[in-house]
């Protein structure tokens, strides 16, 4: 085989790989380009999301269409949980509390995961088919692919509905001026409500994908933090941001995986992060004003 | 008056109550001590690993426990944490005389092990199969229940050169101190019966897409792969993107991701599956496992490894225990290890198919078995393989 084409098959599987890290990465953009909150429990929403979508699949044996919106739709409902019962009272509060209360929440949702479930990994039912997929010559991993294309699509669609969809615009308006945004006649607590709805829904859905290329377990949440770095190099509150930084850390870990060692993924990606806030300490496309905590 | 409210009565009354509903534990009890991780990413071992000590402990007990003295065991859980691990030693120790205690971690043995020393009180085995603890001289107080890590892939090795003289291997470990451990001692053990290592492949220990090291290993064409450092993630996802790219390498594994409860969940992906198995599976019905009857008696339902881990850790820590006693020296931690050091030819209750010895610090003697996804069940596929020098 030659050095080029496995050069090109690196290639793809890391771009695959960054745009699972990327989808997750949305769910951390959406709640704080909203509410401001850094939401430190995207990784346990995830786990949630795998976990939900084994109960709905492999629990009460429904096909993986009417499970997959299920498992989303299930992350979403703990979102408007989550925000109604423990966000908005904090509303006003100091950002380290808030912080804080979600990295409560996180390990709140794996005691509760490990309760219902069990702590033993498990493997999710098999939706994705197994024939591989070659372009050109060159093999992706089907499961990868997926993913990308899915990442691909839902990232769009955020990018076109905050542009045009008047909800979209609200959100934009309230996440750069919420006193002004009430004076429009914006329902400022309702945004809060969507974008933890939607926020904590793409996490469950990153979650389902997640979960069928690496099985689930309750510590699976730790992927989480990997799309931190993310949101932090493409900034904190924009969606191309994820995007782009999605796709540059999973070719970075790709290519350093493959010729350096896998011992320098995380060297080399958190070594990155440093250079990306020395450079840009709010992100690759972040508004240059950003709290910091 | 005594100044006793109603009040007060009630609470006083309530906690005597409460007090007397306690097992009674008695002052010569012989205590075990645990810092077991009932949580956290090691939850699913800790678990069983209480479960078959206990079981183990009662059924010592209803046959009279050590010389009269019945055993207790005494734990909390650590959410393999090092800190809390020892934080657990801690409390138990102190709260207890503890002469025999059960260790989460590789992290905790090396960290709690200069206190062992310095207590001589206390012989420890636990959850880690780390090669650097085989060391009797480093850890006097110390064993492990099993070979270790680097005497498992010894054990995969050996079938490996006999099966296949001269095969490519390439191995796959977790970036972890548990993960690296063997790998040193793997490739010389390789070089040594003329096996070839082919490729190392390092995986950070947050890595659940594995494409890129799949591309790695259908460069590099092994005969098999030997993976160490996991429980299952990523194992199956680098097994089911093997199979849609042809490669023919047979999978192996070591201890901790041989349970097969956990690959029956991922079904016919896991077909094939091969590892080192210092146990024998709860389903064995070997006529010389009377001790797996008894287990199957006890629990109707499947019991995982970490249970046969707990299980034999419980009955050799006992087991030292009665001989010390027997010989009429006081339990602790060298005279313990002593004891422990005095058992050959042991026969384990068909826990182990063969009798065993411990010479050192482990049980150096494996099987290899392999998943067959129809039956859901691992299945023997080589006799018992001591790597005892």
């Amino acid at each position: 085989m030659s050095d080029l084409l496995f050069f090109t098959e690196v290639t793809l599987a890391g771009l695959g790989s960054g745009a699972l890290l990327a989808l997750t990465a949305l769910a951390f953009v959406l709640i704080y380009k909203a509410t401001r909150v850094i939401n430190l429990a995207v990784g346990e929403m995830l786990m949630l999301g795998g976990y939900l979508f084994f109960a709905f699949a492999a629990g009460l044996g429904l096909p993986a269409f009417a499970a997959i919106p299920l498992a989303v739709a299930g992350g979403g409902l703990v979102g408007a949980i989550v925000e109604r019962g423990l966000i908005r009272p904090m509303l006003g509060e100091n950002p380290i509390s808030v912080f804080m209360v979600t990295i409560g929440l996180g390990s709140v949702l794996v005691g509760l995961v490990e309760l219902v479930w069990g702590t033993d990994p498990r493997a999710l039912p098999a939706f994705m088919g197994t024939t591989p997929v070659f372009i050109g010559e060159a093999y992706v991993s089907r499961k990868i692919a997926i993913a990308f294309v899915v990442a691909a699509v839902v990232i769009a669609v955020f990018l076109t509905l905050f542009r045009f969809w008047r909800g979209g615009v609200a959100l934009r308006a309230t996440a750069t001026d919420q006193a002004a945004a009430y004076s429009c006649g914006i329902n400022v607590p309702g945004v809060f409500s969507l974008a933890w709805i939607v926020g904590c829904g793409t996490a469950a859905g990153a979650g389902v994908l997640l979960g069928s290329i690496g099985g689930i377990s309750p510590a699976m949440g730790v992927f989480g933090l990997s799309a931190l770095v993310v949101v932090i190099v493409g900034g904190l509150d924009s969606v191309a941001g994820a995007l782009v930084g999605g796709l540059v850390i999973g070719l970075i870990e790709a290519w350093a995986g493959t010729y350096l060692g896998g011992e320098y993924k995380l060297v080399t990606t958190f070594g990155l992060l440093l250079v990306a806030l020395m450079i840009r300490p709010y992100g690759l496309f972040g508004t240059t004003e950003i709290e910091r905590l | 008056m005594f100044g006793i409210t109603r009040r007060t009565l009630i609470a006083l009354s309530a906690s005597a109550a409460i007090a007397t509903s306690l097992p009674a534990a008695a002052a010569d009890d012989i205590v075990i001590g645990g810092s077991i991780p009932l949580t956290g990413v090691f939850a699913f071992a800790g678990i069983g690993i209480e479960a078959g000590m206990q079981d183990y402990i009662k059924i010592l007990n209803e046959a009279g426990g050590i010389q009269g003295r019945k055993v207790r065991l005494a734990y909390e859980d650590t959410g393999y944490k090092v800190d809390a691990s020892v934080a657990v030693f801690n409390k138990l120790t102190s709260q207890d005389e503890i002469h025999l205690y059960y260790g989460d971690s590789t992290g905790f043995a090396k960290t709690i092990n200069g206190e062992l020393d310095r207590l001589g009180s206390i012989m420890m085995a636990g959850a880690s199969f780390a090669t650097e603890l085989n060391d009797p001289k480093a850890f006097p107080h110390q064993f492990m229940a099993g070979p270790d890590y680097s005497e498992m892939t010894g054990i995969l090795l050996e079938y490996i050169a006999k099966e296949k003289p001269g095969a490519k291997i390439v191995l796959v470990n977790s970036d972890t101190e548990f993960g690296r451990d063997p790998i040193a001692a793997t490739k010389a053990r390789a070089g040594e019966l003329g096996l070839e290592v082919v490729e190392e492949i390092i995986t950070p220990p947050t890595a659940v897409d594995v494409s890129t090291e799949v591309l790695k290993l259908r460069r590099a064409r092994p005969d098999y792969t030997i993976f160490h450092g996991y429980v299952l993630a990523p194992l199956p996802e680098f097994m089911s993107q093997a199979k849609q790219l042809g490669l023919e390498t047979k999978f192996m594994g070591t201890f901790w991701s041989m349970d097969s409860s956990i690959w029956a969940k991922v079904g016919e992906a896991a077909d094939g599956f091969m590892g080192v198995m210092p146990y024998r599976y709860y389903y064995d019905e070997a006529g010389d496992a009377p001790m797996l009857d008894r287990i199957r008696e006890m629990r109707p339902e499947y019991q995982s490894t970490p249970y046969m881990q707990g299980f034999l850790t419980a009955m050799l820590f006992t087991e030292a225990a009665k001989r010390t006693l027997e010989a009429g020296k006081e339990l602790n931690g060298t005279n313990l290890k002593a004891a422990l050091n005095s058992i050959e030819n042991f026969d384990t209750g068909g826990i182990i198919g063969v009798p065993i010895s411990i010479p050192g610090n482990s049980i150096p003697v494996g099987r290899i078995y392999r998943y067959d996804a129809s039956a859901q069940k691992m299945q023997p596929a080589s006799d018992w393989i001591s790597v005892q020098e």
